[in-house]
């Protein structure tokens, strides 16, 4: 095994075990929980579990990272710096009270897209890929930003939220990595799949609702 | 709750991501000035009215100094001086304001996260630290809002109910 190849297993190797603890720790917490109650009386915590807690949202940041990462330069950095701005702007509208479309179709057909997206390997113009990231970034912030003000910290609430948020982007980003490896290109669409299909899922529940 | 700590760490945060786009030998003049803005400004007495206006002028300092990181490939020895200054006179006077001046000992630190972000920069590119500031101009941006809030609609149902 050459210098190279020795240092490209090491990467993968540590990769794999990053996405591990990741998964780990997003199974560890409830997926219920932390969504049951209406206002927040948390800081930084509540703000960086609560990414986690919700499964919609969980997978549609992984989503994010994975297609960006599948997609390669410069969309791997570019989608993880789109959706947090504008998730932003959705977070303000959700601020303000301006109305929206149904918010929770709204999220649960970003994972749907996201999803299909990865398991079709569809690659979009660079442009076209940021419009269909920031158009559903704006259902997930307006859905956040409703809550956002009721935190005993908001501030530090919104720093945790953020946090996690990317580093969800990261771990999505670090399955995309795979792709490099010779199945990989499978083993990523076959997540985009499991990710579409949980979309499906919760559009189903959103419409049905 | 509103505390000073917050605003000012994040404004050292990106103050330090700043520094590591910096050539080294800005580092200590900056942070140099850093240290003897706040110093300056803590003993200036402040009305209390201002308040508001310097948190927005903190948050607004965040976003700047973040946004140094995201558009630009690197930062001058100058523009470098300027952000310490400018976050050396946010954070005294968000803190002296709110009545907490040991808070900066909580905050202050965080510029020092200027040596990992400039390792992860020389290691592994500008990428992951433009993503990183990026995740500060968002709190910030939501920071702003917050204060320019009229209502609080927390009471809400939330999206998964």
């Amino acid at each position: 095994m050459s210098t190279i190849s020795r240092h490209q297993a090491w990467r993968a190797s540590d990769l794999a075990r990053a996405v591990l603890a990741l998964t780990s720790a997003s199974l560890v917490c409830n997926p219920v929980a932390a969504h049951s109650g209406t206002g927040l009386p948390g800081g930084w915590a509540a703000g960086f579990m609560h990414p986690l807690s919700g499964i919609d949202h969980l997978l549609a940041m992984i989503a994010v990272g994975l297609w960006g990462a599948f997609l390669g330069r410069p969309l791997i950095y570019v989608l993880p710096v789109v959706f947090p701005t504008m998730m932003v702007v959705g977070a303000v509208l959700g601020m303000f009270a301006v109305p929206l479309p149904p918010v929770q179709i709204g999220i649960a057909l970003s994972v749907l897209m996201l999803g299909s997206c990865i398991a079709l390997a569809i690659s979009p113009p660079i442009w076209a890929a940021c419009l269909v990231v920031a158009l559903f970034a704006i259902f997930h912030g307006d859905a956040h930003g409703k809550e956002l003000p009721s935190a005993a910290d908001p501030v530090s609430y919104s720093a945790g939220f953020v946090l996690a948020t990317g580093l969800l982007h990261v771990s999505g980003i670090a399955l995309g990595s795979l792709t490099a490896r010779p199945i990989g290109a499978i083993t990523t669409r076959s997540f985009g799949g499991l990710i579409a299909i949980g979309g499906a899922w919760f559009l189903f529940r959103a419409i049905r609702t | 709750m509103r505390g000073a700590i917050a605003p000012s760490a994040l404004l050292c945060a990106a103050l330090g991501l700043a520094l590591a786009f910096a050539p080294r030998n800005a580092w200590a003049p900056s942070v140099l000035a850093l240290l003897s803005t706040v110093a300056a400004l803590t003993f200036v007495a402040m009305p209390r009215a201002w308040l508001e206006g310097a948190f927005l002028g903190c948050w607004i300092s965040v976003i700047t100094t973040a946004g140094s990181v995201q558009l630009f490939a690197k930062v001058t020895s100058r523009a470098a001086l300027i952000l310490a200054i400018n976050a050396g006179a946010w954070s005294s006077a968000i803190t002296g304001l709110s009545g907490s001046s040991l808070d900066l000992l909580e905050a202050l630190p965080w510029v020092l996260i200027l040596w990992p972000a400039s390792w992860v920069s020389r290691r592994h590119g500008q990428v992951p630290i433009k993503v990183g500031s990026s995740w500060l101009t968002a709190v910030a941006a939501l920071s702003i809002a917050l204060q320019l809030l009229p209502v609080t609609p927390g009471y809400l149902p939330d999206h998964m109910e």
